[in-house]
């Protein structure tokens, strides 16, 4: 059982000076799947991805990835043992080229060739890249410089990478593009990915295993189709209630997670 | 089988009289502190963050012009209107109006589901129903076609509904309109309609939560409820100032609140503070500050844990602080107790603690100028209430239920002893039965159930003994003590009595433990479900680095199993080997006060979880897993 299981935390805790972003999360995220942590703005989704990629301290607990401690790891040596961030809001560097943007995600590697296959696999992704292969990064569109910091991601070759919001002010219809390119991803190259989204629809239909966090504490967890189906998912994160019988329900109903 | 009776107990506290009050129906009580207090705060609610005041003279105008609304519309002396409605002003204006008209006033639970609501509108045969929003009007408004009677609801806040056009429901503030139209016909209706009510007339519908079968509407009339201020006067407040902050946030539905939070505060000019909603109340106790506090139990053991938890957050010099001065408190308590009286020196040092520590623990909790705390509707640790006294306030507990208008006994200034629910108030006679059930006769003893008379035969015999359901005792000096519910008692396989609720009190003294349910009815040996702390169990786990995620994970990680386990062990030792536990199991659901299995109150409902853990508790008995 434990084999299979490529990260986990265990009480996790995190604060930005004296708030406390995340208050004592566990969770797992098996070989091979898409795990996905749910939750509004502030609940804490981005500080448990900063914890894991060593971007951040945990002042408690611990991250364990393939088995070995990583808690509070430099970011880069976690990079080097197989687990790549794609950070919220893009960050591609601007001044660099299409091309260079994607060097830059294989600088932990040495080995050219590999690099340079790499490089055409994610083109064959996203072929839009391969067309502006030489402009500057900040030229290329909100949906382009995602596309380009999942591909930088790749280039590193992770066993895992953690995605923060690949939706975040995208378009649905390329959100939609985004997420079935993250499937592929998945189930092509086996990447195990942790997704974070506010966007719960395209998360819980792409992810297999779902987290939902509340205030810094996870409050429910499940395999993803049966999260779709709960009363309080269904209510607070799809947008689905029931009208009531004046066909306009105003009020909301108590959360209860279960 | 020895004779349990004992004689007829009355009041013997110098000082408990019953008050001759100037007026016999409760409307007319308010109409009197109208007149005589005009311009004086009666009332505060927060709106978008300020605290509103309303006067009594502005509450007097707005009750009239709901009430005139009221009967414009039909309604007639003697017919009931119900509120649906969480504790707020519009609650109060409401029940006033009515009453006032001449109605009999019943409250529904906020928590009560669609069903619930309309099964007490129908007993209740409510020709209006007031309701707080949209969601309380929804539950109207699915079960509407089984609720003819009704004639109109009125929504106290419209947010949302500007749209509904529906001719049965209607703003407070048209409603309002239309009253203000019908006084400038009727200018005499207020005092008219006063007139048609007598001390022996219905004033309130109580349902009481039927933890059995449906729900039950005791009838409370004029002279119940003027028993009960009468009596409540000088054993409540012995000689404390009239006036002062109060703050109101339990059910109004529920006898103590309705009784304490308004008619009391009525009787003894009272400005009520209403909180903004449950959530805040403790946020607006800092506030308020209030000089009463009446509360349940559950809240007096919160606002303690939130000192205890923020006690061990501290640095180790408020922590050394702060258990030196409520060890100091604590000592003085014990003295008292033993009935000695403290040295001048102990009395120094007691002072220095309350200036230097103590002083800030108060205004943190909003406790600072309580001079009456009361606790009541459950009973509550005997050590929770030392501590309350260690930081000086003083913290006393009253008994009393729906049937008997709230009133029954209360613990004497600087006399309490722990465990006691004191002694009977002035105008009441109590006994114990030759079966050990606690008997109680006089003025505020209610007038019966509705539509029910013979449940109103059992409950009060032909010489006029309300009998209480509580099994219990008295000593000496006339001071009650409840041993149980006497319907709760367990009868086990072997034939031993075992009353549970003992066991469970002590065990939710454990902060790591909100409630519990002893189980073994004709069992071999006693088992108990457990509804753990969230906060504190997780807090606890934490801290440990014990891995979970939801409530589910909590309840089954092993180590918090462990320590529920350590704690009910803890509670086995002090009880006999027949009364102890041998079995248990955590509820793993998260349950709220929507929950059935849940009172208002948030207390479990006994013979329900019997029913719907049914599985889990059979497991405790099948397999030899001991």
């Amino acid at each position: 059982m434990s084999d299979d299981i490529l990260l986990s935390l265990a009480n996790v805790e995190s604060s930005y000076g004296p708030i406390k972003a995340i208050r004592g999360v566990s969770l797992k995220v098996r070989k091979g799947e898409i795990a996905t942590v749910l939750g509004s703005n502030g609940a804490g989704k981005s500080t448990i991805l900063k914890t894991i990629s060593g971007v951040l301290d945990p002042t408690r607990g611990t991250v364990m990835f393939k088995g070995a401690d990583i808690t509070g790891h430099d970011p880069a040596e976690i990079v080097r043992g197989g687990l790549a961030h794609v950070p919220e809001g893009r960050e591609v560097f601007p001044l660099l080229s299409v091309h260079d943007n994607l060097l830059m995600g294989a600088y932990t590697r040495s080995d050219k060739d590999g690099v340079a296959r790499d490089i055409e696999q994610v083109y064959t992704y996203f072929p839009i890249l391969r067309e502006r292969e030489r402009q500057d990064a900040g030229l290329l569109s909100g949906g382009q410089q995602q596309m380009l910091s999942i591909s930088r991601a790749l280039m590193a070759r992770p066993e895992l990478i953690l995605l923060d919001e690949p939706s975040l002010g995208l378009s649905p219809k390329l959100t939609k593009e985004i997420f079935e390119i993250v499937v592929r991803i998945n189930r092509e190259r086996g990447t195990t990915i942790l997704l974070v989204e506010q966007n719960a629809n395209m998360a819980l239909n792409a992810a297999d295993y779902g987290y939902v966090l509340e205030n810094g504490r996870i409050v429910m967890e499940d395999r993803c189709e049966v999260l779709r189906e709960k009363d309080d998912i269904r209510e607070f994160y799809l947008g689905m209630k029931d009208t009531g019988v004046r066909g306009e329900r105003r009020w909301k109903k108590k959360k209860t997670w279960r | 089988m020895t004779s349990l009776a004992s004689p007829i107990i009355t009041s013997r506290r110098p000082g408990w009289v019953v008050e001759t009050l100037p007026f016999d129906t409760v409307p007319k009580m308010f109409w009197q502190r109208v007149d005589e207090l005009g311009s004086a705060i009666m009332m505060r609610q927060k709106d978008l963050g300020l605290w509103r005041a309303y006067s009594w003279a502005d509450v007097g105008l707005i009750v009239s012009e709901i009430g005139a609304g009221l009967v414009s519309l039909g309604f007639a002396p003697g017919q009931v209107a119900s509120v649906l409605a969480n504790t707020c002003r519009e609650w109060v204006w409401a029940d006033l109006a009515v009453q006032s008209m001449g109605g009999v006033c019943n409250g529904i639970y906020p928590t009560d589901a669609a069903s619930q609501v309309e099964y007490l509108c129908v007993d209740s045969s409510s020709v209006f129903l007031f309701v707080e929003d949209d969601e309380q009007l929804d539950k109207y408004l699915e079960n509407r076609d089984r609720l003819p009677l009704v004639q109109r609801v009125i929504v106290f806040d419209m947010e949302g509904l500007h749209k509904l056009d529906d001719p049965a429901v209607i703003s407070l503030d048209a409603l309002r309109a239309l009253g203000r139209t019908y006084l400038k016909l009727q200018p005499q209706l207020v005092q008219q309609r006063l007139g048609t009510r007598g001390p022996a007339d219905v004033a309130v519908l109580v349902y009481t939560s039927g933890t059995t079968g449906r729900p039950k509407g005791a009838m409370i009339t004029h002279s119940n409820i003027c028993s009960s201020l009468a009596a409540g006067s000088s054993s409540l407040f012995e000689g404390l100032p009239m006036g002062g902050e109060r703050v109101a946030f339990l059910p109004l539905c529920h006898i103590a609140e309705r009784m304490v939070g308004e008619y009391v505060s009525i009787l003894r000019k009272s400005t009520i503070n209403f909180v903004e909603n449950p959530e805040t109340v403790f946020e607006n106790l800092r506030e308020v500050q209030p000089v009463v506090f009446f509360a349940v139990p559950r809240v007096w053991e919160k606002v303690y844990s939130t000192v205890a938890i923020t006690i061990r957050e501290a640095g180790k010099l408020q922590q050394l602080a702060y258990a030196w001065a409520v060890g100091e408190g604590a000592a003085l308590v014990k003295l008292t107790e033993a009935g000695q009286a403290p040295g001048a020196l102990q009395r120094l040092r007691y002072w220095l603690a309350r200036k230097l520590v103590i002083n800030n623990v108060r205004r943190m909790v909003g406790l600072d100028r309580v001079q009456l705390a009361l606790t009541g509707a459950a009973p509550i640790s005997p050590a929770l209430i030392r501590w309350y006294q260690a930081i000086g306030v003083p913290l006393r507990e009253g008994w009393g239920m729906t049937e008997t208008t709230g009133g029954g006994t209360i613990t004497p200034i600087g006399a309490g002893k722990p465990g006691s629910i004191g002694v009977p108030g002035p105008g009441v006679e109590m006994r114990i039965s030759e079966q050990g059930e606690i008997l109680m006769r006089g003025g505020s003893v209610f007038s019966g159930y509705l539509n029910l008379p013979e449940k109103t035969a059992e409950a009060i015999d032909a010489d006029g003994w309300l009998h209480t359901g509580d099994v219990g005792r008295v000593d000496a000096d006339g001071y009650f003590y409840i041993t149980d519910r006497m319907k709760d008692i367990i009868i086990t396989a072997g034939g031993k009595n075992v009353t549970p609720s003992e066991w469970e009190n002590q065990l939710k003294f454990s902060p790591y433990v909100t409630d519990a349910v002893v189980i073994g009815d004709k069992r071999a040996y006693l088992s108990c479900l457990v509804m753990i702390d969230e906060d504190n169990v997780a807090q606890w786990a934490q801290h440990r680095d014990v891995q979970f995620s939801d409530f589910k994970s909590l309840c089954r990680a092993p180590e918090v199993v462990n320590l529920i386990g350590e704690q009910i062990d803890k509670v086995n030792k002090e009880f006999a080997r027949v009364e102890q536990i041998k079995q248990f199991r955590l509820i793993e659901q998260r349950l709220t006060a929507e929950d059935e299995e849940l009172t208002p109150t948030m207390k479990l409902k006994r013979s329900l979880v019997n029913r719907k853990y049914a599985e889990l508790i059979e497991g405790m008995y099948s397999a030899k897993a001991a």
